[in-house]
Order: structure tokens, then C-alpha cells, then sequence
């Protein structure tokens, strides 16, 4: 039997600090699925994916209950699909983005990723034609993420297709306009893109993925603001707690709350018989009150999120996830550690409209943490390289860092600083993000061509 | 043939105890096969299973350890086991649960829950209190593999009540506890 205080210190994580699994994403091959037709490509796509992923979501559901843990999150990620429909065109592309959503719908997945290319050194006619089904592919299903790797440290930055993400991005903004851009929320672009990650909206199963996979997100940044709430009220003496300890707290918490992610992850796997992957270890915030990584921020001592000291915060906060998460699991992978998504976490779309965390910051925030600059709202009048160039600077943090970066930015059409956007759900809400020297980096974006991958010895 | 025993001691604790009775069992050439102890307000109690010599009986037994020198008599209990029945017979704790309860200390908490457990077919395997400033703890572990009822009944029981009685109770699976809090992930 074990010790009382270890079952109430576990008692307490689960219930009063609303502990979850974030995600169970089941990553499918799905190469084998091309065919000479787009109908037949689909036809095997659907079929594929009932028969992998048919018991998903209730295997996920009776663990969740089994165990008095809740899977809050039942997703599916696909071999990128640019790979798939190799030599299909535009209008393929946009089929079988449609019998994905059907695909998900049916075996009831929350949302399906993976209508993605990797063209980080270049890009193949299928990739044009894929890149421009985006918009329309998008616009026209409701579950399906999309994503582009642009950029690796290997090979660099690829300026060619970093051009097309501005406008690829202004064009699904604009087809979803009655959505208020909505459609820019499920596409992101990537630098060193990892393929098991199952967080969206950039989950994919790698080429290097076997068969079929389970990926596993731990709960959100809730479970650590409460437990370093509790040991900051039982050291109420100033001077009690240093920076050290509070380092501490963090990193016993993500122990603790990696393994019930990995627990509840290979029971489903040994329910399902499909292999286990990776658990994730990043605490990603959603909108509701009392999980958000901005909460830890004021926790932390910020009286403002994006004041000094906000970035060096993030990268103790990172840090300690991945010290005590990486010891918790057999296989830690995907992106693995905090998001800063604006939208999705209330604190940081605050501190947005209070102007207390700017463009500026973010990014540098993004240098200590993963993943980027998520989730951004912006005017839907920034012009397509602007975006396109904001994008290149996150790049270029991930390129030369050896990290994974990403930039999820929304053109919100119709709408300018001063303004609000809400997506409701997880999507959450957020005043649109200033943008300062818009229309200043055309020359740059129009250059084209590559960006070469950096060296990989002197790192000053 | 060796006899198995499975033998129960209780005295007011003190510095020495397991080392007199496992020498008194020594003594009759017993060799201890599981021991498992506690201590609760001031005194010991410990559960032994002993295999001796065929030829010991109970009342040797009784008279070594009763030969022990000591301020306090031991209350003791023997029992034979039938040459059927063996210590390693434990019976596996599947679907073993942790129920937690905390609330203000009131009387009647363990026999409301362990009535619960009874009435369900549920195995109480391990059960623990605590009280503090005028807050009753309870953790008891429990397995639910003969159960007559759901866990999802079960659950609902518990929760209707820890409504009434005041009290907050948890009900999780038993892996859960140990993934948090050790090393190794069986």
C-alpha cells in the first residue's frame, strides 16, 4: 500500500487540479492509400482509416473512465498528404481533404492532421498544386489541420515557398471570412516540423512513422500554476522560496503528470494493439480560467506578461517540463515543451490587449520555448509579405537554434488593432496583435531562392 | 511435512518486540515466511506466516512466545493453515482501486464505507486513517474484480455518500497511484 500523502498528493493533482490527458493522437500511415484515381486514393483513405481508428475514440473513453483520468482530446494524424496524392492535382487535393473530414467525422475524432508537404529545400509540381488546394481544402471541411514545413537546420529555409505561405495564409483567411478568418487557425508553418507530434494543428505521422502509432499530450499548464500556488501558500515568509524551488515544484509536477499521460497512453495502445509512441511533453494552455501559461508568468512574479524577465521565466518553465518529464516516460518526442498560443490562453491575449506583450517579445519568448508565434490574430489588411517575413524571422530562430519553431498567424479580414476575434471553444479569443513596420520587407520575401542552412560549429 | 501458521501478536510497543517473538519462533524452528507490522496509538500489532517443524503445535507456540520477557503480555493468535492453502496464496489484486476520503472527522465514516464495499462484493485489500486538526483521511485500496456492481455504480454510490456525510471521495484506478509515485512504470 502506498503511503497516504503520496495518495493524496496524487489526489489533489487530479482533483483540484483538474488533471487530464491533453491529447491521444493516432498517427496513420497512409502512403499505401494512392491509387491511379483521386476516387480510389479517397475510397482507400476512408477505409484505412475506419479500420485503424474505428474503436479509437471509445478506447479512449473506457480507459479515460477506468482510470478517473479524462482523455480530453481524440485526434488522428496522417502521413502529410502532399506524399499521398503524389502527381494528383489541385482539385484532388481538395478531395481528398473532404474524405479525411469524412473519414474523422465517422469514426468521431475531435480533428485529423496531416494535409501537409515538407519543402524545406524544394518543391515538386504535387507540391505547388497541394500548396494551392489549401484554401479551398480548408474552407470546405471542418476537422482537418494543415500544415507546411518551410524550414530545417539541415537544409535551411526555403524563400520560395516561405513567399507562397503569406498568401496562402491572406487566401485562407479570406475564404473563411465569414468565419472571421477561421480556417488560418488550422494551418501552421513549420521549421524542423517533428513527425509525432500530436498536438494540433501541425500533428502529422512521419515518413519515418511505422505502421500506425499512439502519441500521447500530457494535461495543460493548469496542474503546475495550482501546484506551485500551493507550495507558495505554504511558504507565506518572505524569503521562504527561491527561484530554485519554485524550478523544483515544476519539474516533480510534470513527473507526475507524464506519467498518467504514459499510463493512460499504453493502456489504449494494449487495448487497440497499435503501437505506442511518444508522449509530449508541452503544456498546452486552453482558454478556460485556470489553464494558462500566463498564469504562471504572474505566478512567477510577472506583474505584466511580456515585462523583462517574461522570457527568462518561459525558459526555466521549459526547462523544468522537460527535466521532469523526459525522466517520467520511456519515449518522450513531438514538440515537448510550453506553448504560447495568444488565442487559446486567456492571460496571454490579456496581456495583448493591455500592450504589455507585443509582436517583439513573443518571438523572443519563442527562442526558450516551443513552439511560436501561435494563434496570433492580426489585421486581415497586413499585407502577404509581411506575414510571409514574420514568418521568416521564426524560421530563422528555429533554423539556427536546432528547434522546432512555427508560426500560426491569422489575418482576421475585416478587422484592425482596436479590434477583437473569437473562435469560441478552444480556439479561444484574443485583440488583434499590433504589427509595427508593415510593408517594409517586400525586397526581402521577393528574393526567392534559399535561405543556406547554417554552420553547425561555432554557436556564439 | 512442515505446518504452515499464520500467527497475530498485539502489545503495547516498545524497542524489541519483533526480535523476542521471531526468536521464540527461532527457538521452535520456525522459519518466517511474511511479516507484516503496525503501529497504532502506542501499540504494535504484527501478522506473521511461519512454517515450523511438523511436530509443533499451537500451544508451543502460545507457551514460547508467552516465555518472552516483557512489562505487557502479548495478546496472541494462532491459526493452521490447511496443507492445501499456502502463503503465496494471496489472492492478486486486480482491479485494485484507491478510494480517498477527506472531510470533517464524524462518526460511522469507515463503517459507512466499508458497508458500501460489502454490500458491492467489494475486497477491502489495505485500509488507512488519519486524523488532524478535526480532518478525518481515509485511503483504503479495494479490488473490484468480484464486484456486483459497476465501477461507474460504484463510483455513484460513493459520490451520494460523500455528498450526504460532508466528505470528498476519489475513487482511481491503483496504477494511477503507483505511475505517480515510483520509479519504475510496471
Amino acid at each position: 500500500m502506498l503511503r497516504s500523502d503520496q495518495i493524496l498528493s496524487t489526489v489533489e493533482m487530479i482533483q483540484k487540479e483538474n488533471l487530464d490527458v491533453r491529447t491521444v493522437t493516432m498517427g496513420i500511415n497512409l502512403l499505401d492509400c494512392h491509387a491511379e484515381t483521386v476516387a480510389k486514393t479517397c475510397a482507400n483513405i476512408e477505409e484505412k482509416i475506419h479500420t485503424f481508428a474505428g474503436n479509437f475514440v471509445p478506447t479512449c473513453n473506457e480507459m479515460g473512465e477506468k482510470y478517473g483520468i479524462p482523455v480530453v482530446n481524440k485526434r488522428l494524424s496522417v502521413t502529410p498528404i502532399a506524399f499521398v496524392g503524389a502527381g494528383f492535382e489541385r482539385d484532388g487535393f481538395v478531395e481528398i481533404a473532404k474524405a479525411l473530414d469524412r473519414a474523422a467525422t465517422s469514426v468521431n475524432v475531435d480533428i485529423l492532421g496531416g494535409f501537409s508537404a515538407q519543402v524545406e529545400k524544394g518543391m515538386t509540381q504535387t507540391d505547388h498544386e497541394f500548396i494551392a488546394s489549401i484554401p479551398d481544402a480548408l474552407a470546405q471541411t471542418e476537422k482537418i489541420c494543415a500544415s507546411i514545413n518551410i524550414a530545417t537546420t539541415k537544409k535551411g529555409i526555403n524563400m520560395d515557398a516561405l513567399a507562397m505561405m503569406g498568401h496562402t495564409i491572406k487566401a485562407i483567411a479570406e475564404k473563411t471570412a465569414d468565419n472571421n478568418g477561421f480556417g488560418a487557425a488550422k494551418f501552421v508553418v513549420f521549421c524542423n516540423q517533428p513527425g509525432d507530434n500530436p498536438f494540433m494543428a501541425g500533428a502529422i505521422h512521419g515518413l519515418e512513422e511505422s505502421e500506425a502509432v499512439l502519441n500521447v499530450g500530457v494535461s495543460g499548464p493548469g496542474v503546475i500554476a495550482r501546484a506551485l500556488d500551493r507550495l507558495i501558500a505554504d511558504h507565506p515568509e518572505p524569503g521562504a522560496l527561491q527561484f530554485d524551488e519554485l524550478a523544483e515544484e515544476i519539474k516533480q509536477t510534470t513527473f507526475r503528470v507524464t506519467r498518467c499521460g504514459e499510463l493512460i497512453g499504453r493502456a489504449v495502445s494494449m487495448s487497440l494493439g497499435i503501437e505506442f509512441g511518444v508522449v509530449d511533453l508541452s503544456l498546452a494552455p486552453t482558454p478556460a480560467i485556470g489553464d494558462s501559461v500566463g498564469e504562471i508568468f504572474k505566478i512567477l512574479g510577472m506583474d505584466a506578461i511580456g515585462a523583462p524577465g517574461s522570457t527568462a521565466i518561459l525558459a526555466m518553465l521549459n526547462d523544468a517540463v522537460k527535466k521532469g518529464g523526459i525522466f517520467a516516460s520511456k519515449t518522450v518526442g513531438g514538440l515537448s515543451g510550453a506553448f504560447i498560443p495568444v488565442m487559446e490562453d486567456s492571460l496571454l491575449a490579456e496581456a495583448v490587449g493591455e500592450g504589455s506583450l507585443c509582436l517583439e517579445k513573443l518571438e523572443a519568448m519563442t527562442c526558450v520555448c516551443s513552439v511560436g508565434l501561435d494563434m496570433v490574430p492580426i489585421a486581415g489588411s497586413v499585407d502577404a509579405d509581411t506575414i510571409s517575413a514574420i514568418i521568416a524571422d521564426e524560421m530563422a530562430i528555429g533554423v539556427i537554434n536546432a528547434k522546432t519553431t512555427a508560426a500560426r498567424l491569422i489575418p482576421v479580414p475585416g478587422k484592425e488593432v482596436g479590434d477583437s476575434v473569437s473562435f469560441g471553444g478552444l480556439f479561444g479569443a484574443a485583440p488583434i496583435m499590433p504589427i509595427r513596420n508593415i510593408g517594409k520587407s517586400s525586397r526581402f520575401i521577393a528574393w526567392g531562392g534559399r535561405m543556406p542552412a547554417p554552420i553547425h560549429s561555432f554557436k556564439n | 511435512m512442515q505446518k504452515k501458521m499464520v500467527i497475530s501478536v498485539m502489545s503495547k510497543d516498545r524497542p524489541g518486540i519483533i526480535a523476542d517473538v521471531t526468536g521464540a519462533l527461532l527457538e521452535l524452528g520456525g522459519d518466517v515466511a511474511d511479516l507484516n507490522q503496525t503501529v497504532l496509538c502506542g501499540y504494535l500489532t504484527m501478522i506473521l506466516g511461519v512454517t515450523f517443524p511438523s511436530d509443533i503445535t499451537r500451544e508451543d507456540i502460545f507457551a514460547s512466545i508467552s516465555h518472552v520477557k516483557s512489562r505487557e503480555k502479548f495478546e496472541l493468535s494462532v491459526k493452521e493453515l490447511p496443507e492445501t492453502e499456502n502463503f503465496n496464496d494471496i489472492p492478486q489484486a486486480e482491479e485494485s482501486y484507491i478510494l480517498s476520503l477527506q472531510g470533517p472527522n464524524c462518526k460511522g465514516i469507515v463503517h459507512a464505507v466499508s458497508s458500501i464495499c460489502g454490500r458491492n462484493n467489494v475486497n477491502i485489500i489495505d485500509l488507512g486513517t488519519s486524523l488532524q486538526q478535526d480532518r478525518y483521511t481515509m485511503a483504503v485500496q479495494c479490488s473490484i474484480k468480484d464486484a456486483t456492481c459497476t465501477l461507474e455504480e460504484l463510483r455513484k454510490e460513493f459520490e451520494e455518500y460523500g455528498r450526504d456525510a460532508e466528505q470528498t471521495i476519489m475513487m482511481q484506478h491503483y496504477d494511477l497511484f503507483r505511475a505517480t509515485n515510483e520509479v519504475t512504470l510496471h
